[in-house]
């Protein structure tokens, strides 16, 4: 029984770093009516930037951190403005393959930048040690990364149902042009929200430079379960990418524990059903 | 519909395609008769194809393969090549795809010109290649990829003799640490954390019927299994973790293993278990990503690696100078890919020295049987299966001030010939 | 009378080929045709019916694992590509039905859940398909019909002469597909869905047919693959595999016929000769699907017609 509980909070850490790279991505879509494939690759960007300020240039961890979503913030910036701002009002397909073009720009050109090796920082020192939890040992730092996913959820709550910020990211999601007729600047909220998105991203991937390696590929490698996730708890529904992504995490720890022959399936599957009984999600409208 | 526009774009780019041949369709259908040139081998250069994973986490791999080629042949150019005519690489990103593989053979093969393909990192790779090498009659020399069915079944059971492997296979991985840890008589229950594929099912399933012949008393309590990318080991280590082993099998390899092992450190795993066994932890990119940990004495001495070649182990001054080249060269310090594509090139010359012809039957002839000198102690090619005999010990990460990152030291070394199968093989039983 | 000059001309050519060029362009010119068929069946998904399928590699695999199958066990190659074709498309047909009743975004990610559920199959079932080893030692079986004619197969001029035969034929039929009534319903879909529903069209039935026929070219170019290559293993059913039509099919031109195949033998051309001269041709590829997508959305047809895009 504790085994179970155990491996589920395991599995809950694991989801954060899918929720926070889930919660941009329904985000973007939401406002936008963008589903960005590259934003698997913001999640490296904000991992590789995160290991040279840390890693590299011995930067405080927390202030490398901060430094990691400006960086990203940036990229997501000029992205924006540059390209995606120019297919707006194209086919949602032409979205996907712009989109799918970044990814193959950002792969080769952290490997020319950082080289294709792989890398690791050192271990900061104040996340050693464990916590004795239901008898066994569970990583300080598995903990620290539950809390910052519990806390961005609370901002994310609070940002958009509680502030004047929100509201309007809120009201330019579910009518464009209304938003726009009420004097909301359209272009710059977007530009906005998509930087925003770009930043939770890259938080998702520079909390994981203690323990994780940074290495070309490991965005697309996650993308897939990011769709998974937003698919299964509704597009622009954060509340349900929440869900997803603990639903995602928990179950890809537990079929690792109790039927390792099913877990890539078991993902997929879960998937089809959602989008087949109930596409716009488990919370959408 | 522009189906009009359509076909005259395809007309004008088979044009195009037909005009632009000259530059590069190089090779016309048949092989041009071997002109007489001054080289007693009939070729200004000798070519030879490298493979190896270019990108991602265990991208490493591939690049030390390209070093160690690399060292050979700038060494070998600079005493004036084999026989007179100087070494060329050309290396390719597999992509650890077999298809990937088959397709850049073809090309190093039928268009750049190979004489030798050498390297791949990764099992599945290596056979699917294997199996076209008597199509391209050209040798193929594995300097990585350890299923032990490469050498067995392709060479020994199917009698593709093309294939030559310069680097110990799985033996290293599953029977080692059998012979070793036999006469661990606290270790007990074993956990396996395994790669998803070929390579892990192979080391585990050969280590688990190993040792039960020496150990009845054993028990294999967990398995989990992890496919190419996985970031995050946790949930496979909180799953080994459950089962209360004595002592956790693992073969992620290259940055994957980095991270299963930090993750593994986190989770408090070194204060659960007695003993880990981590057969790629010799790897200078492991080791180095481990460094302030093992001076910090993290694991408690309960890691034990091992690798193809471990650069500190032989202390002779043929070993010795090759390290101190290649730190020079690469700026890092070699393990097995390399290693051992360092040595498939002098394999090479010195059988081209032998045979005097680059046709394939006479060099697969020389090869077989021939022993060489290597930084890596002496290697033994067996005529049966092709297969490189050397040992290379077990032990411990260690940090030692003379040199920059964590080396393996309080070695366990058991002759080659004990723990290498050998004919007859009986295929391996793969169980879960 | 024109074009089928130039049509005839094309086939000469290609006919022809293997008298002056080597076994690799051989192998590369194989490889463009069975991409130019995948991108043919996806494109009547997408540029004829306005779907947007990322699943495709899905029925190519089941194609290629079905043919390796039939081949392993029955050395004939027609059986081989033929049975494959049909695997595919029984497997494109149900899987159609379960996906065809959504469309857009919804359209195109269950198509890559789907696409993905196939290669966690190949991945998975060892028993089966081999997992990640795949099936080896696939041969390049015969051409035969028993009693009537055997032709060997083992130098890479004949089975290219298999695969030039099966694709004239497969796009001569899919140009009369397209020309017929099926192919001006599936545009009158692709453009407005109400106002063919109003018309009296069974939208979905024509979209399961669209669905099917894509997945039977997807299957045909998989099919294609064991004996050519003597192994199929689990990543010809991945997502990243299901993007190369669609990348060859955006280079070439989506709302053209000839689109797809312009495309397919561009790709191909272009990754081939970028990598030989530098490791980083994913970014290449990147800036050209770029560009294409922000200038030249027709395609590299539209940028020889004048007339811009859709």
């Amino acid at each position: 029984m504790e085994t179970l509980a155990f491996q589920g909070l395991v599995g809950l850490s694991l989801a954060m770093y899918l929720w926070l790279l889930a919660a941009g991505l329904t985000i973007v879509f939401g406002v936008l009516g963008i589903l960005n494939f590259a934003h698997g690759s913001l999640f490296m960007l904000g991992a590789y930037f995160a290991f040279t300020f840390y890693g590299l240039w011995g930067v405080n961890f927390w202030f490398a951190i901060l430094l990691s979503l400006l960086s990203v913030g940036i990229v997501g910036y000029l992205m924006e403005r540059l390209f995606l701002r120019h297919i707006y009002h194209l086919d949602h397909a032409y979205q996907l393959l712009l989109t799918f073009g970044f990814i193959l720009i950002f792969d080769d050109a952290v490997k020319m930048v950082w080289g294709g090796v792989a890398k690791i920082p050192a271990m900061p020192t104040f996340f050693e040690g464990t916590f004795s939890v239901l008898g066994r040992l569970f990583p300080i730092y598995n903990v620290f990364i539950i809390g910052a996913g519990f806390l961005v959820a609370l901002v994310l709550w609070l940002l958009f149902e509680k502030t004047w910020w929100g509201r309007m990211v809120r009201a330019s999601a579910s009518d464009r042009e209304m938003a726009s007729a009420i004097g909301v600047n359209i272009p710059t909220l977007f530009t906005g929200v998509f930087v925003f998105g770009a930043m939770l991203a890259a938080l998702g991937g520079a909390l994981g430079t203690p323990v994780r390696v940074v290495a070309p590929g490991i965005g697309a490698a996650m993308i897939i379960q990011a769709f998974i996730i937003t698919v299964i708890g509704g597009l622009g529904n954060l509340k349900g990418a929440f869900v997803g992504a603990v639903i995602v995490g928990v179950l890809s720890a537990y079929s690792i524990l109790l039927f390792p022959v099913f877990e890539l399936f078991l993902i997929f599957v879960i998937m089809a059903v959602v989008l087949m009984v109930k596409p716009q999600g488990l919370f959408g409208r | 519909m522009k189906k009009k526009v359509g076909f005259f774009c395809l007309i004008f780019f088979f044009l195009v395609f037909i005009v632009s041949m000259p530059v590069w369709a190089q090779t016309p259908k048949k092989p041009p008769a071997k002109k007489p040139a001054a080289k007693p081998l009939g070729v200004e250069v000798i070519k030879f194809g490298g493979m190896g994973i270019m990108s991602g986490p265990l991208s490493i791999c591939g690049r030390m393969i390209m070093m160690g080629a690399q060292s050979a042949i700038e060494e070998i150019n600079a005493k004036g090549g084999i026989l007179g005519s100087k070494c060329e690489l050309k290396f390719m990103d597999d992509e650890l795809r077999p298809a990937v593989g088959v397709k850049n053979v073809r090309y190093l093969v039928s268009e750049w010109g190979a004489h030798f393909i050498l390297g791949v990192d990764s099992s599945g790779v290596a056979m699917a290649i294997g199996e076209i090498m008597p199509e391209m009659d050209r040798i193929y020399i594995s300097t990585h990829a350890s299923t032990d069915r490469l050498t067995e079944e392709l060479v020994w059971k199917k009698g593709i003799k093309h294939i030559f492997r310069t680097t110990v296979p799985t033996y290293q991985e599953a029977i080692l640490p059998a012979m070793i840890f036999k006469d661990f008589m606290h270790i007990k229950r074993w956990a396996g954390i395994n790669c998803d594929y070929e390579y892990g099912y192979v080391s585990w399933s050969l280590f688990k019927e190993t040792l039960k012949k020496y150990r009845p008393d054993v028990e294999f309590v967990a398995s989990t299994w992890a496919p190419f990318w996985t970031m995050d080991f946790t949930p496979h280590i909180s799953a080994a973790l459950a089962a209360n082993p004595d002592a956790i099998f693992s073969t992620p390899w290259g940055g994957e293993g980095v991270q299963l092992i930090r993750q593994a450190l986190i989770m408090g795993a070194f204060d659960k278990i007695q003993l880990w066994w981590h057969p790629t932890g010799a790897t200078t990119d492991f080791l180095e990503a481990v460094t302030s940990e093992v001076k910090a004495d993290k694991f408690k001495g309960k890691l034990w690696v091992s690798g193809r070649y471990i650069h500190n182990w032989l202390q002779t001054p043929e070993n010795k100078a090759f390290v101190e080249r290649f730190v020079k060269r690469w700026a890092m310090y070699p393990f097995h890919p390399g290693q051992g594509a360092y040595d498939a090139v002098y394999f090479v010359k010195a059988a081209l020295e032998k045979t005097r012809s680059l046709k394939t039957s006479e060099v697969i002839k020389a090869l077989e049987g021939m022993e060489l000198m290597t930084p890596a102690g002496r290697k033994y090619i067996r005529p049966e299966d092709h297969q490189a005999i050397y040992p290379t010990p077990a032990g411990r990460p260690v940090y030692d001030p003379a040199y920059p990152i964590a080396i393996v030291g309080d070695f366990k070394m058991i002759p080659a010939k004990e723990y290498f199968r050998h004919p007859p093989f009986e295929p391996v039983k793969i169980s879960k | 009378m024109k074009k089928t000059l130039m049509i005839l001309f094309l086939i000469a050519l290609l006919s022809l080929l293997p008298f002056f060029v080597g076994k690799y362009i051989l192998y590369m010119t194989i490889h463009i045709l069975l991409l130019s068929l995948f991108a043919l069946g996806f494109n009547l998904l997408f540029g004829y019916t306005g779907l947007l399928s990322f699943g495709q590699a899905g029925f190519y695999g089941v194609g290629a694992y079905a043919c390796a199958k039939i081949l392993l066990v029955v050395p004939s190659l027609l059986l081989g590509i033929l049975g494959g074709v049909a695997v595919a498309g029984l497997v494109s047909l149900l899987l159609g039905l379960l996906s065809i009743r959504h469309t857009r975004i919804y359209f195109s990610m269950l198509t890559l859940c789907f696409g993905m559920m196939i290669f966690s199959l190949a991945w998975k079932w060892r028993d089966m398909t081999g997992g990640d080893d795949g099936l080896v030692g696939i041969p390049r079986a015969p051409l035969e019909i028993p009693g009537l004619f055997r032709i060997n197969m083992a130098a890479m001029e004949s089975y290219y002469y298999v695969v030039l035969v099966f694709s004239i034929l497969a796009i001569f039929i899919f140009y009369r597909l397209v020309n017929s009534p099926l192919g001006l319903t599936l545009q009158g879909i692709r453009d407005s869905e109400t106002r063919a529903a109003c018309v009296g069209i069974s939208v979905r039935n024509y979209r399961l047919i669209s669905f099917t026929i894509a997945g039977l070219y997807a299957g045909l170019a998989g099919a294609l693959l064991p004996p050519l290559e003597n192994t199929v293993t689990p990543p010809v059913a991945h997502w990243s595999h299901s993007a190369e039509p669609v990348l060859a099919t955006l280079l070439g031109g989506i709302y053209t016929f000839a689109g797809p195949i312009v495309g397919s033998f561009l790709f191909y051309i272009i990754k081939d000769i970028i990598v030989r001269f530098t490791e980083y041709w994913l970014i290449c590829l990147g800036i050209i699907v770029l560009v294409l997508v922000l200038g030249f959305r027709g395609g590299v047809v539209s940028i020889f017609s004048q007339k811009g895009d859709r």
